[in-house]
């Protein structure tokens, strides 16, 4: 059985156990978005946004679709995945699963909880109104799908004024199965409050698991997000992550990604401008050797005038790696006085290693400053002889030149702990010791 | 080979007849409307074509019918009927008019913005002229000139029937006929285009160009171009003209085939300004062009491009860098104004070792238009050292129009080097009052700014392109800012 | 006496309904050289640019005559064929086109105005050739995208050697000395004194004395509030540099 009738019949096994039905205005949602993915069914080669990045082999796999358990977990196992040293929030889960033990939620002053109790609870009913599912993208089957299955996932929601003290970090861990995962995060962040946050897609053991995730992000007026993603997982499991945001006046969101793990990573960030003086940062940073591949797919849709976007993705390469960006700005009629920049840079260190870049502006508006950028190349070889000739052995050298060229996307992280953790994980991909 | 006669012609085509169980009548000047296998048999068959040629085209014909149209392009226009054309129409003797007072005036104010001089004034509206014999002579030295060097230039229906060899071997091979929609319907029904082979280290001592052709008939709706540049060879070939072509078909489909064999240098220059249709979008051109060059070792091609004409654009005039060390370039400026929409760029696919590639691109967006560019630069896995550089910049005049980018970088060697850039930016109002405060007008201060920021490509023209160019540039975007 | 160039006459202009210019007075005959001096906000270079015809100013009352005709109709192209030529506080750049063929469109066009053929290539390298060895100028900059990458100090050299191509009879210089050192300062003082001449007349504009030192006023107008408050000769110039403007008020 395909995936496809297999997702038709687990969705109607959930539907007659009832399993989906955790209440009763997101269930029509559900069964809506289901009849689109059944319609539409995964995407494929001939859609233009799927070009370069074929999910056959990844969908062609047997994955366990209902039977999502949780496998335990030591936290001695565990803790070295979590930024510690600080105090956070938590939510983690576990195959799909929330681990209350692991966990570390609040419903002082802010929200951070499970998306799924959020929606039990009528305290929450009119944020979900308003929030749940109206950003996501209505014409990839992908989000319909994760709509129709979802049941786990972050619910975070600040208040006005609130500047939150603490960092949140949303860990998804999975281990020891071939599980499909559909986790959804909702993010609300009312007017002039702050909030950092971490989500981390970290396998644990060899399991190949396939992820498919939606995020949706809401910053109000003079609000300030900041976003960061570890992707992490092993070589073996896959991940679609899709994360929308919008913005109201004056807020400003950047959204950090960081691609280290999986076999296959798909990122579809999708930015909607819906108020004036804001700004948008998309920040992406890829090191992949072996047959990894990862895909980052941009839009940022400028749709009101006087804002900023400020895009920039740097990937390295080896191996047989393969690296796709796709970036579009879009820039509405009445979006006057726009400024958006967009820089891609590749370095290509595998004899196998390809990219593929498409960076695009569609411009509706005239008095608009716009660029992209897109380069492709290697390391300086006279920089790397110089380093040699004063007795870096040539490894070293090759590491830290390779670390000056993602420097300035890993300047953008705000969150000093966190930019220490991807240092680290950068000198380990790297085969060295470097106290950068 | 026994002379050809007509008793021959006659024979063959009783037997095709049989075989097709069709008569077309070979007198008839246009063929009803419709496409099918038996027109393109009888344009065949007009066209005095080898057997091979209508196998030819007939196994184009089969092809397209099985294609759709794309639709992937940054265009919108109402998809032409095909079968609602008429595929041939013998070249109609233009209606002579005795002096420049019977010629529409608005054409003659364009001609003379142009800086079109009086005779060529008459020439382009098919004015009897006094000094014809002067003009057929230049073109009989001109022939001369070539002939001495060994050098092939004529239609392409008479390559066909002169050098078959030539045209068999190289027919089709850049732009298959599989290519896309509209290189299919071409190979299929094409009636008219230039043929030109550059022998062996030949440096054509002169440009080439269609423009001397004119009076052996019209450019067809279809048009089909094929040069050759043999080892060693240079050529610089102008193709189109500044002066505004009123024509009456509104769909062109032409196909464009250049070979740069080994060190060959081929340099080919347009100027497209077909009509773009009126100021309500009435009306003009749809231009659906393929065009494509093959480069050998060594070898250059660089494409220059002016697009100021046509309502809808389609157009990608692409390098093959097979040969190590082949240089592929392309300077293009695409202005579009009113309701014209253009959707432009080139592919440069890097096969070869140590392969370079340029592209600089212009779009100046103007009226409610849309103007896109389209590029690919692929480099595969045996392209060692390859390089590329793209550089990509439009200007808007104006809140209505659009400007986009759509740049496509495949790259599969970790040798290559390839750096993108595009920018988009607007006239600025200050810039147009401080050229005011100098004196110059509104309409020349944007001509002005455009020509400046179209300078790196103007700059690639044959000298005498250049400056008609540069005047088309103006008079296509007068009184676009109010 | 000879007839008046300019002649303001109870000039209020602004932009949409903010008056900025509340009636101004001035009168500038040949061969005279005036400054307007005032804080910044006051309204000069909203002057200068109302003169020189800048749309984005509405005259509201008032009229301006240029040797005794009302100018207020005509375009800002029209204003320059007739011999006013301002040099911004900030030229444009324009990316591509060279000084030479800048200069040589606005000359061009000039004579067209004036009905006469376009100047031949000859006779306009002549000029060029000419006018910046008057200036003392390094022709290097003429094959230069026009103000393109130009230093502050460039730029203001760049609009003095265009109004020595353009021969205007007004010259309004607008904060031609923001942005220089005192040697730039002194060259572009140097070439307008140079191009000065009976026939001609000079309008500075200048929130600093500094400049007067060099291209020395005959007469010396404050402005404050969109209106002149005092007119004095050369020294009423060195009297605000050592009073400021509050004195005034």
């Amino acid at each position: 059985m395909n995936l496809k009738d297999k997702l038709t019949t687990g969705f109607f096994e959930l539907e007659n156990k009832g399993e989906l039905h955790i209440d009763d205005s997101i269930h029509p949602i559900r069964t809506k978005a289901f009849e689109a993915f059944e319609n539409k069914g995964f995407p494929t080669k001939k859609e233009e946004e799927w070009k370069y990045t074929p999910l056959k082999a990844i969908i062609n796999k047997d994955y366990e679709i209902t039977n999502s358990y949780e496998a335990a977990v030591e936290l001695n196992d565990v803790k070295k995945y979590f930024i510690q040293d600080v105090d956070t929030y938590k939510i983690v889960f576990i195959n799909g699963v929330y681990s209350s033990f692991l966990s570390e939620t609040t419903h002082s002053g802010i929200d951070v909880c499970l998306l799924s109790s959020a929606i039990k609870k009528p305290k929450y009913k009119l944020i979900l109104d308003h929030y749940f599912n109206k950003i996501a993208k209505n014409n990839e089957s992908l989000t319909h799908l994760n709509t129709a299955f979802t049941q786990q996932g972050a619910f975070i929601h600040i208040p006005k004024n609130t500047v939150v003290s603490k960092p949140i970090q949303i860990i998804y861990f999975s281990l020891n199965g071939n599980q499909f995962l559909q986790p959804r995060n909702l993010v609300v962040v009312d007017e002039n409050s702050h909030v950092q946050i971490l989500e981390r897609h970290q396998t644990i053991d060899d399991s190949s698991n396939f992820t498919n995730s939606v995020t949706e992000i809401f910053a109000a007026k003079r609000a300030i997000v900041d976003y960061n993603k570890i992707q992490n997982d092993t070589e073996k499991a896959s991940l679609i992550d899709q994360t929308f945001v919008q913005q109201k006046d004056n807020s400003i969101v950047s959204v950090n990604t960081f691609s280290f793990g999986g076999k296959f990573t798909r990122n579809n960030l999708e930015f909607y401008q819906e108020g004036e003086r804001l700004e948008s940062n998309l920040n992406g940073f890829s090191l992949l050797g072996n047959k990894q591949y990862v895909d980052n797919h941009t839009v940022v849709y400028h749709n009101q005038p006087n804002c900023e976007s400020h895009e920039l993705y740097k990937g390295i390469y080896a191996d047989k790696a393969t690296g796709v960006f796709n970036g579009k700005v879009i820039v509405h009629q009445k979006a006057q006085l726009t400024n958006a920049f967009q820089q891609n840079n590749s370095i290509l260190i595998g004899d196998k290693s390809t990219i593929y870049a498409k960076p695009q502006l569609e411009i509706f508006a005239d008095d608009v400053k716009c660029s992209h950028g897109c380069t492709i190349g290697q390391l300086d070889e006279t920089a790397l002889f110089y380093m040699q000739q004063r007795g870096i052995p040539k490894k070293e050298a090759h590491a830290l030149l390779l670390y000056a060229f993602g420097n300035d996307v890993i300047e953008k992280i705000k969150f000093p702990k966190l930019k220490e953790r991807i240092t680290k994980l950068m000198a380990k991909k790297l085969g060295v010791e470097l106290g950068f | 080979m026994s002379k050809y006669t007509e008793e021959d012609l006659k024979k063959e085509l009783e037997n095709q007849e049989y075989e097709y169980g069709f008569y077309s009548d070979l007198n008839a000047e246009t063929f009803p409307k419709g496409l099918n296998e038996e027109v393109i048999i009888a344009i065949s068959k007009k066209k005095n074509e080898p057997q091979w040629m209508t196998e030819w085209r007939l196994d184009a014909y089969r092809i397209w019918k099985n294609m759709e149209e794309p639709d992937w392009a940054n265009v919108n226009y109402p998809k032409p009927d095909f079968q609602a054309i008429s595929y041939y129409s013998a070249p109609k003797p233009k209606k002579q008019l005795d002096s420049l007072d019977e010629v529409d005036d608005e054409l003659l104010k364009m001609y003379e913005k142009l800086g079109i001089s009086i005779n060529e004034q008459k020439r382009l509206a098919g004015v009897a002229m006094d000094i014809v014999v002067d003009s057929v002579s230049v073109a009989t030295t001109f022939k001369k000139t070539l002939a001495e060097k060994g050098i092939l230039f004529m239609p392409i229906s008479e390559a066909i029937q002169k050098h078959p060899d030539l045209v068999k071997k190289y027919l089709g091979t850049i732009v298959p006929k599989t290519d896309n929609f509209y290189a299919a319907l071409n190979s299929a029904v094409f009636t008219d285009g230039s043929f030109c082979y550059i022998p062996k280290g030949v440096k054509c001592p002169m440009e080439l160009s269609t423009y001397f052709r004119i009076n052996e008939g019209g450019t067809g709706q279809f048009e089909r171009t094929l040069l050759i540049a043999d080892k060693g060879s240079y050529v610089s070939y102008l193709e189109g003209c500044t002066a505004p072509q009123r024509d009456e078909n509104q769909l062109h489909a032409a196909v464009v085939e250049l070979i740069a064999l080994d060190d060959a240098e081929i340099k080919y220059s347009t100027v497209q300004n077909w009509y773009p249709g009126d100021k309500n979008g009435k009306g003009g051109v749809f231009n659906f062009v393929t065009k494509r060059g093959l480069c050998e070792t060594n070898a250059k091609i660089s494409w220059t491009q002016v697009e100021t004409g046509s309502a809808v654009t389609w157009k990608y005039p692409s390098c093959i860098l097979k040969g190590d060390n082949s240089v592929g370039e392309f300077y293009s400026i695409a202005v579009t104004n009113n309701y014209q929409q253009a959707d432009t760029g080139t592919k440069m696919i890097h096969l070869g070792k140590n392969t370079k590639s340029t592209i600089i691109s212009k779009g100046v967006s103007a009226g409610k238009s849309q103007n896109s560019y389209r590029g690919l630069v692929q480099v595969h896995n045996k392209a060692e050292n390859a390089r590329n550089f793209s550089q990509c910049d439009s200007l808007l005049m104006g809140d209505k129009c659009g400007a986009h980018t759509f740049p496509y970088i495949e790259c599969k060697n970790n040798t290559a080097q390839i750096e993108h850039e595009a920018t988009t930016s607007k006239i600025g109002e200050d810039q147009i009052f401080y050229c005011n405060q100098r004196g110059i007008d509104t309409d020349k201060a944007i001509a002005l700014i455009v020509n400046g920021f179209s300078k790196e490509v103007l700059n690639k023209l044959p000298m005498e392109f250049a400056v008609e160019a540069r005047k088309l540039l103006e008079i296509s975007l007068e009184g676009s800012v109010g | 006496m000879s007839k008046p160039i300019l002649e303001v006459k109870d000039l209020h202009a602004g932009i949409e309904n903010n008056e900025i210019l509340k009636g101004i007075n001035l009168t500038i005959k040949p061969g005279e050289v005036h400054a307007i001096m005032g804080p910044n906000g006051s309204g000069k270079s909203t002057l200068s640019s109302v003169i020189a015809g800048n749309e984005t100013y509405d005259v509201i009352k008032g009229d301006i005559l240029f040797e005794g005709e009302s100018i207020l109709d005509l375009s800002p192209e029209e204003r320059a064929h007739k011999g006013i030529f301002m040099s911004f506080q900030y030229p444009v750049e324009i990316p591509g086109v060279t000084t030479t063929n800048f200069i040589k469109a606005a000359i061009n066009a000039k004579r067209k105005s004036q009905g006469l053929e376009d100047l031949p290539a000859k006779d306009m390298l002549k000029m060029i050739k000419e006018k910046s060895e008057l200036l003392e100028m390094d022709r290097k900059f003429l094959s230069r995208s026009l103000n393109q990458g130009f230093s502050g100090g460039e730029k203001k050299r760049n609009e003095i050697f265009q109004m020595a191509m353009l021969e205007p009879k007004l010259a309004i210089l607008d904060e031609t000395d923001s942005g220089l050192d005192i040697d730039a300062l002194k060259i572009v003082a140097n070439g307008v004194n140079k191009l000065k001449n009976k026939d001609n007349a000079v309008l500075v504009i200048t929130h600093y004395q500094r400049l007067l030192d060099y291209i020395v006023p005959d007469f010396v107008h404050v402005l404050h509030n969109g209106k002149i408050i005092k007119s004095g000769g050369k020294e009423l110039a060195h009297e605000l540099e050592e009073k400021g403007y509050d004195w005034l008020k």
